[in-house]
């Protein structure tokens, strides 16, 4: 398993093509500018079934939630399917304001919705209204699932509108993060040289001129590219079809590998046997309701012998992690046997997936407003991954260890609160004198009522006590601290006048 | 931390003590112009510098230079980080080729001091003796005299005082105490020097900035005289404290909510650690307001000789055994409570140790070291189990139950412990059932034979628990010990 850094996907400037020329075949109408000579060349006229994906893009202030950054611009490619849909990566709508398609010429250009999208297995499907840009546009069809040394040829568009392929071999499988961090989807590996330029964004990738799934990422140094397989394309589309998208499985164990002969032995178990190491089970997961257990020693899913160190034998895609099993090759609802080893026994359950994922830190917030109360100049906010990215490229180190802690052991806060709402910041003001030092605290109580979430803060606050205070209690912290109601109020009042366009954000 | 930025002035200045040591022409012991200066001696040290990375290794040898002064009979002050881990030390005086082998006597990392005294004073016993003076106006001017780089002569500058204040002494990492601030182009070798006024000393050299020019500071004298103080008694305890933090007092509602008075006096006591000097007397939540009979402001600060201080200052000047007398309010009733000061040892988890060996186990290629500042400093500990013991092991009282946090710091590869690379770097748990405690705990619980034959060592955040099988340890540790030449596979004294 690998995550892979993603490059920038702004397209700056042109690319540069010098000496295509050479390579070309004799022009044709619209012909491909590179062809690798040996390869076939794609009958396919694909102007007309790839669009410019032109989106405008703003995400929250994360220091300052009441107010968002810059607007920026991302450009890249999609894929045109039937029904006047477009397919794209996810992270080409994350936090987007405004998506616009432009044909692969320029002449056209048209506003899209999104339908569907999956921050997870990074994929977004657009909808397009608008009969006089589609009349022209010929849908691709989906590809078969594609095997270790099939060709795919890669699309890119070259400022001028001609289609520019790159063609290459899968070299490899496995199951690659992408986009957010800890989601494994299958994910071709694509040996092919392309140009700089088009190193960075979502492309098609097509096999005989069908698409077999989208380009994610492109590392210049191993000219290898991700691309995200057939058929966790195929399994996104078959669940937005409805136009309810749900979303990807999952089983909620997490394992380790069993590769260690002494602990095998330690285990009792046969050195001749598979099976990987149940090292944790997530509280109302799929694997808790089907009885599995820390300790457990699973040695098949779905019927697929697991060897000691997680890996399945897949038919089509050979030597493959066995996460691909849940997430990937199945929908919610659907039901695996597991066989498990438990005190030296063979034991089949049953699970039914489900799509339980600890939410107490949000891994994306693309899309939402960020939820935050600001009173009297103190600024609390609900703890998210892009709020503990915000302290910077070495967040890890960085970050204060209460909230990575929150972050990496959920269910160690779980029973307490929902999410983790905690005083970011002190604004001064007259209300906050003596607290311009206190940060990154997480909440536990105002006024004796447990906080589980940014409403159940505000609520807290909407009764003043008898005194006129509030009592903030933190996690850690023994003693708490005062909020003066009639201080605070005219404080939120000055805050609202100096700019502030509002004071809280609850939904 | 801000002690980052300072330079320890002879840690500069670390070559091999061979180079030096041809003989001087003697020069003519007045070619100063004052007497006195006969008596700033110059101080070679050859030191070994544990190494907590291998620690069964014999270190890093060096050496340094730096500066002492005499002040009194075989009584020789000096920073605590000239001689420290020092295996050989020397001392010149101006103008004569002689080395006399001196030891030391009293170190005191916390403050940086030493007291050295030679073998044979007998040539010394001439030589004028340094007055410790008080503490020099602001703007008054100083003379720094030592033996820093740029030559091997004696140097002499001068500066003014700028500044006065409480600031971090680098050498332990950990403490906090007055220093001196002033503008002289103090240089490595330095170090230990006197800084003299009208004839007398108000203070030792002791460090300088990277990211300034022309400061340096000095141990002023209320510190080098609680040293000496201390050490009467035949050996130098620490600085004690009270062991509480507390919470500024000057917010309205805070006042209002405890019931104050909006008189601008008191603090709330926000953590008492367990064990420390105020355990048992005050508590979280408590009000503390004066101290010695000093009314503490809301800031925590009181007033002494017309200045605002510190609180804490107060317990600065005492020592253990000392009493100090709180007036506080504990669950409504107010208590003028006289409390033993005492040192809580525990402290020392961050503060960098010298002269010490560091502990270890070499087990079946597992490395075990307790956890510390030196460790902490050497290797990089991303577990977050690790960094939160760490980070709270005084405030939580973590100490009470580990008062050693033993780390699987390295493996030494051998086929034993093939596939265990995913423990380095974090915190026992357990071993064979029993919770870790300490690292002689772990020594015998990896002593003694197990159930169904394997040691099972648990790690606190580990997916798993690590097993070795018991009847291949000791051939393991046979050939460990030969291929990674490890003279001793374990180490559990300091």
């Amino acid at each position: 398993m690998r995550a892979r850094h993603l490059i920038c996907y702004s397209l700056a400037g042109s690319f540069v093509f010098t000496g295509c020329d050479r390579t070309a075949p004799a022009p044709s109408e619209t012909p491909p500018v590179v062809v690798i000579p040996e390869a076939p060349v794609p009958a396919a006229d694909l102007t007309h079934s790839v669009v410019r994906v032109n989106t405008t893009y703003q995400a929250w202030n994360p220091g300052q939630p009441w107010e968002k950054l810059e607007p920026r611009q991302r450009r890249s490619l999609g894929a045109v399917l039937k029904n006047h849909q477009v397919l794209t990566t996810a992270e080409m709508v994350a936090d987007s304001t405004f998506i616009e398609l432009e044909s692969s010429d320029g002449r056209k250009l048209t506003p899209a919705t999104v339908t569907a999208v999956d921050y997870e297995a990074n994929l977004a499907l657009l909808a397009l209204d608008d009969d006089e840009f589609s009349a022209d546009l010929e849908p691709l069809d989906l590809a078969d699932d594609s095997k270790i040394g099939d060709e795919l040829d890669i699309v890119q568009i070259e400022n001028s509108g001609l289609p520019l392929i790159t063609h290459g071999l899968i070299q490899s499988m496995d199951v690659v993060s992408n986009f957010l961090p800890g989601q494994y989807f299958l994910t071709y590996e694509l040996k092919a040289s392309m140009q700089t330029a088009a190193s960075s964004f979502t492309l098609p990738a097509l096999k005989d001129g069908k698409l077999a799934g989208l380009l994610t990422s492109y590392s210049s140094s191993d000219q290898l590219s991700d691309i995200t397989a057939t058929e966790i394309v195929r399994h996104f589309l078959a669940d937005a079809a409805d136009g309810d998208y749900v979303g990807f499985p999952s089983l909620g164990i997490s394992t380790a590998a069993l590769d260690d002969d002494k602990f095998r032995d330690w285990l009792g178990l046969d050195p001749q046997t598979g099976g990987i190491y149940i090292s944790g089970v997530l509280k109302g997961g799929a694997a808790e309701a089907a009885g599995v257990q820390v300790g457990d020693v699973v040695t098949s899913i779905a019927g697929f012998e697991v060897d000691p160190t997680g890996y399945i034998q897949h038919p089509i895609y050979g030597r493959l992690f066995w996460s691909h099993l849940v997430r990937g090759a199945q929908p919610v609802g659907a039901t695996l046997p597991l066989e498990v080893i438990r005190n030296g026994e063979k034991q089949t359950l049953e699970a039914t997936l489900t799509r339980r994922e600890s939410s107490l830190v949000p891994l994306h917030t693309f899309g939402e407003a960020p939820r935050f109360v600001v009173k009297g100049g103190l600024v609390f906010q609900e703890l998210t991954r892009d709020l503990l990215r915000s302290f910077g490229k070495e967040w890890r180190d960085n970050a204060p260890l209460n909230l990575l802690e929150a972050y990496d052991n959920p269910e160690a806060f779980e029973d307490r609160m929902d999410h983790v709402v905690f005083l970011a910041g002190v604004i001064p003001t007259p209300a906050t004198i003596g607290y311009e030092s206190l940060r990154n605290l997480i909440v536990t109580e105002v006024n004796e009522q447990p906080i589980r979430d940014m409403k159940s803060l505000a609520q807290a606050f909407e009764t003043v006590p008898a005194n006129g205070l509030h009592t903030i209690r933190f996690d850690d912290q023994e003693v708490p601290i005062e909020l003066d109601e009639s201080v605070s109020t005219v404080v939120d009042g000055q805050l609202l006048q100096r700019g502030l366009s509002r004071l809280s954000r609850l939904e | 931390m801000p002690a980052r930025c300072f330079v320890l002035l002879s840690a500069l200045l670390l070559f091999p003590a061979t180079l030096f040591g041809q003989a001087r022409i003697p020069d003519k012991p007045a070619g100063a112009p004052s007497e006195i200066y006969r008596s700033v001696v110059r101080i070679e040290a050859a030191v070994q510098v544990p190494d907590y990375s291998a620690p069964w290794n014999s270190g890093r040898f060096g050496g340094g230079i730096g500066t002492g002064f005499i002040i009194g009979k075989n009584q020789i002050l000096t920073n605590a980080h000239v001689v420290s881990n020092a295996r050989r030390l020397l001392v010149t005086v101006h103008g004569s080729p002689e080395k006399y082998p001196a030891k030391v006597d009293f170190i005191a990392h916390d403050c940086d001091l030493a007291l050295l005294s030679v073998e044979d004073f007998s040539d010394f016993d001439d030589f004028p003796v340094f007055k410790i003076g008080g503490v020099p106006e602001l703007e008054s001017q100083v003379r720094v005299i030592g033996y820093p780089i740029g030559g091997d002569r004696l140097s002499v500058t001068r500066g003014v005082v700028s500044r006065i204040d409480y600031s971090s002494y680098s050498h332990s990492r950990a403490d906090q105490h007055l220093v001196i601030q002033i503008d002289a182009a103090i240089n490595p070798g330095n170090s230990g020097g006197p800084v003299l006024q009208d004839g007398r000393v108000i203070g030792v050299a002791f460090q300088g900035r990277r990211d300034a020019d022309n400061t340096g500071y000095i141990i002023p004298t209320p510190v080098i005289n609680r040293f000496l103080t201390d050490i009467k008694d035949g050996s130098y305890d620490h600085y004690v404290d009270l062991a509480i933090s507390t919470f500024p007092l000057f917010n309205p509602a805070m006042r209002k909510a405890l019931q104050l008075p909006a008189d601008g006096q008191g603090v709330l006591i926000s953590n008492v650690i367990s064990h420390g000097t105020c355990d048992g007397f005050l508590k979280a939540g408590d009000l503390l307001v004066s101290i010695d009979g000093h009314p503490i402001d809301s800031a925590g600060q009181i007033l002494i000789d017309g200045a605002k201080v510190e609180f804490s200052e107060i317990v600065e000047r005492k020592f253990a055994g000392d009493t100090v007398q709180l007036r506080y309010r504990s669950d409504g009733v107010w208590h003028d409570q006289d409390i033993p000061l005492k040192n809580l040892p525990q402290n020392q988890m961050y503060a960098i140790q010298y002269e010490k060996q560091p502990r270890y186990i070499v087990f079946g290629g597992l490395v075990f070291q307790p956890l510390d500042t030196n460790l902490f400093a050497s290797e990089s500990f991303n577990d977050l189990h690790v960094r939160a013991l760490y980070q709270d092991y005084l405030s939580k009282g973590i100490f009470l139950e580990r008062p050693d946090i033993v780390i699987m710091t390295r493996l030494l590869a051998d086929p034993i412990n093939s596939r265990l690379d995913e423990f380095q770097g974090m915190a026992v748990d357990k071993i064979n059932g029993t919770t870790v405690t300490t690292l002689d705990q772990a020594q015998e619980l990896l002593s003694q034979t197990p159930e169904k034959g394997f040691h099972v060592i648990e790690f606190l955040g580990g997916k798993r628990p690590l097993v070795l099988p018991a009847d291949q340890v000791a051939d393991a540790n046979d050939r460990v010990q030969r291929t990674y030449e490890i003279d001793q596979l374990v180490n559990l004294k300091e």
